[in-house]
C-alpha cells in the first residue's frame, strides 16, 4: 500500500511538488511565527525570572516601561525577614548612531553579574557596558552617545538572553537621570524557606502605590505577551489554513485526472474505504516529508535570524521538542484533513464512466 | 445464471432500455450487439451491477441484485470487467496492475496467468511500455486474475486493429470453453458471431 502511494505521487511529480511546497510554507510559517514569538516571551521572561521571585512596578501602570518605583524602597525590603537579595532597574531606549533604538538597562550594582564580561570592566559614574551585537555596530568604539549624553564605553558583555546582547548598561542613577524616574521595578529574590505569597503581602504594607506580584504570575499576565501569543496563534491558523487550501485545490486536480484508476478500482470491487485509505496514505507521505523538510529550513532560517547582526539578536527562536511534536501533528492533521474531501471525491468514483470511455 | 427479468431504465427523463428480458448461462458467450446509443452499454452496465434499472428485476444464481449486501464484495468475487479503453494504471507495473485486483494473487498465478495469454514477458513493464494490443491483453488478464464466473466486456476491441481482435474473441471464447461466462458488448457483427449466442439492442429494446 505505502510502496503504491509513493508511485503514485512520484507519477504526479508536478502536482506533487506542489502540494509539497504548499505544505513547506505553511509550515516553515508555524515554525518561525511560533518559535520566534515564543523566542522572545522566553527571553523576555527569562531576563524578568534571572533576578526575582517577585516584580514591583507602580500601581495600576500596566507596562515596565512607564512604571515609576521609587528605589530607596529597597532599603525598606531588605529589612523584612524573608528577603535574600533585592535589585532594581530602568527599562528604557534611546537612538545609537545610525540604529534608531537601542534598548538601555539602568541597573543596581547587585544585577551587573547578569551581564558576562567579554571584556574590561562593569560601568561606573559616567560610563556604559554595551552588549556584544551593539558594540559590533558602533563606529566609535570608545564613546557613546545615548540622550545627548556622552558614556565612556567601560566593557562589553554577552548574555545568554540575545536581545540584551543588543542593549546598553548604565548605573541605575544615571539612567535615572536620563529618563526622569527612579526605577522601572524592583526585583525580589526570597529565601528558600519563605513563601513568596507571605512576602508579597508584606511588601505590599510597605507603599500604598505599587503593584507586586510573582514573576510567574507577572509573566502570565503581561499584555505584550498575550498579545504576541494572540497574533502569533492567529497566524499560524491563517497559515494553516492556506496550507490546508493548497492541499485540498491541487490535491483535488490531481483525484481529478486519476478518475479512471479510481473508476477501475470501484468496479474491480476495492472498497471505498480502502480508496480513501490510499489518499490518506499519499498526503501523511507529504506530510511527514514537508515536516521533515520545513524542520530543517526553519532551523536554518533561525540561525541565520540569531546571528544577523541587522537584527541584533532582538530577534530570537527555538524550536523546542514539544514545539516540534505539537507542529509535526498539526502537518500531519493538515495533510491528512486537507485529502478528506478529494479522498471521498475519489471513492464516490461512479464505475459507470468507465463506460463512456473518452469522456473521462 | 443471469436472469434478467422487465429492465427497463431512464437516464432522467430519457427512456434506454425498456423492458428487457433475458437470461444467460453458466459458460456461455454472450455477443449483445447494436449501434451506438442503443442502449447495448447500459444493458452491460444492469447486468453488471455497475448500474441500478430505474425498473424490473435481476437475479445473480437466484439470488436477486438488490438483496446483495456487499456489492464491492461480490464483484470482487464473481466479476471481471474488460473496457473499450485498457484502464491499467500507468504508474504500476503489469504485475502490479493485477494485484490491484486480486491482492492475493501469488507471483506464480500472476505469470501462469500472463503465459496463458502469451505476454509472461510483459510481467515488469509498465503499461507506456507495451503496445495497445498487449495493454489490453494485460486488461484482460486483470478481469480474470480473480477466477471470476463472469467476465463484462464493453467494446473490448474498440481500439485494436482486427488481427488482435480477432485473437481477443478467440481468448473470450478459450474461456467459456474453459467454463467462464463471457458478456461482450460490441457493435461489431463479424466478431460477435464468434460468440454462442448474439443479442442486438435497438432503441432501447431487445
Amino acid at each position: 500500500m505505502l510502496n503504491n502511494a509513493i508511485k503514485a505521487l512520484k507519477a504526479n511529480t508536478l502536482k506533487t511538488t506542489l502540494i509539497y511546497l504548499s505544505l513547506i510554507f505553511s509550515i516553515v510559517s508555524i515554525f518561525l511565527i511560533s518559535s520566534i514569538s515564543s523566542g522572545i516571551i522566553s527571553m523576555y521572561s527569562s531576563m524578568l525570572k534571572s533576578d526575582g521571585d517577585i516584580i514591583i512596578t507602580q500601581a495600576k501602570i500596566s507596562d515596565t516601561f512607564f512604571s515609576n518605583v521609587d528605589i530607596k524602597l529597597i532599603e525598606k525590603i531588605n529589612t523584612l525577614s524573608g528577603v535574600k537579595n533585592v535589585s532594581a532597574m530602568i527599562v528604557g531606549a534611546s537612538p545609537v548612531e545610525a540604529l534608531p533604538i537601542v534598548a538601555v538597562y539602568g541597573v543596581t550594582q547587585n544585577r551587573f553579574k547578569n551581564y558576562k564580561l567579554i571584556s574590561n570592566n562593569y560601568p561606573k559614574q559616567n560610563e556604559a557596558l554595551v552588549g556584544k551585537a551593539i558594540y559590533k555596530h558602533l563606529k566609535n568604539k570608545k564613546i557613546i552617545t545615548i540622550a545627548d549624553k556622552e558614556f565612556k564605553i567601560s566593557g562589553i558583555f554577552t548574555s545568554d538572553i540575545g536581545f540584551e546582547n543588543g542593549s546598553v548598561v548604565l548605573n541605575i542613577n544615571q539612567a535615572g537621570e536620563i529618563y526622569s524616574k527612579s526605577a522601572s521595578m524592583i526585583m525580589v529574590n526570597s529565601k528558600i524557606d519563605f513563601t513568596i505569597d507571605k512576602l508579597i503581602k508584606e511588601i505590599k504594607t510597605l507603599d500604598n502605590n505599587i503593584d507586586v506580584k510573582s514573576t510567574d504570575n507577572f509573566v502570565n499576565n503581561y499584555n505584550q505577551f498575550k498579545i504576541i501569543k494572540t497574533s502569533s496563534t492567529v497566524i499560524s491558523l491563517i497559515a494553516f489554513c492556506m496550507g490546508l487550501l493548497g492541499i485540498v485545490s491541487i490535491m483535488s486536480i490531481t483525484i481529478n485526472q486519476r478518475k479512471s484508476e479510481f473508476g477501475i478500482k470501484r468496479a474491480l470491487g476495492i472498497p471505498m474505504r480502502r480508496i480513501i485509505y490510499t489518499i490518506m496514505c499519499e498526503s501523511f507521505i507529504l506530510g511527514f516529508l514537508s515536516f521533515l523538510s520545513a524542520f530543517f529550513i526553519s532551523e536554518l532560517a533561525l540561525y541565520f535570524i540569531k546571528n544577523s547582526s541587522h537584527l541584533q539578536g532582538y530577534v530570537n527562536g527555538e524550536i523546542t521538542s514539544s514545539l516540534a511534536f505539537s507542529i509535526f501533528i498539526t502537518s500531519i492533521l493538515m495533510a491528512l484533513i486537507g485529502s478528506i474531501i478529494p479522498a471521498l471525491n475519489a471513492a464516490y468514483t461512479d464505475p459507470v464512466i468507465l463506460i463512456q470511455g473518452n469522456k473521462i | 445464471m443471469i436472469k434478467a427479468t422487465n429492465i427497463t431504465h431512464y437516464y432522467n427523463n430519457d427512456l434506454a432500455l425498456k423492458d428487457i428480458n433475458l437470461e444467460i448461462n453458466k459458460g456461455e458467450f454472450i455477443a449483445i450487439i447494436g449501434e451506438s446509443g442503443s442502449g447495448k452499454s447500459t444493458l452491460l452496465s444492469i447486468l453488471s451491477t455497475l448500474l441500478s434499472p430505474s425498473s424490473g428485476e435481476l437475479t445473480f444464481e437466484d439470488m436477486k441484485y438488490k438483496d446483495i449486501k456487499n456489492i464491492d464484495k461480490f464483484r470482487q468475487i464473481n466479476i471481471g470487467f474488460i473496457f473499450q479503453f485498457h484502464y491499467l494504471i500507468d504508474y504500476l507495473d503489469i504485475k502490479d496492475n493485477l494485484k490491484i485486483a486480486n491482492e492475493k494473487a501469488s507471483n506464480e498465478e500472476i505469470i501462469n496467468l500472463l503465459d496463458l495469454l502469451d505476454i509472461k514477458e510483459l510481467l515488469t513493464k509498465y503499461p507506456s511500455e507495451i503496445s495497445g494490443g498487449q495493454r489490453q491483453r494485460v486488461a484482460i488478464a486483470r478481469a480474470m486474475v480473480n477466477n471470476p464466473t463472469v467476465i463484462f466486456a464493453d467494446e473490448p476491441t474498440g481500439n485494436l486493429d482486427s488481427k488482435n481482435s480477432l485473437k481477443v474473441f478467440e481468448l473470450f471464447k478459450e474461456l467459456s470453453d474453459k467454463g467462464t461466462t463471457v458478456i461482450v458488448a460490441t457493435h461489431d457483427l463479424t466478431l460477435a458471431k464468434k460468440a454462442d449466442k448474439i443479442y442486438e439492442v435497438k432503441d432501447g429494446q431487445l
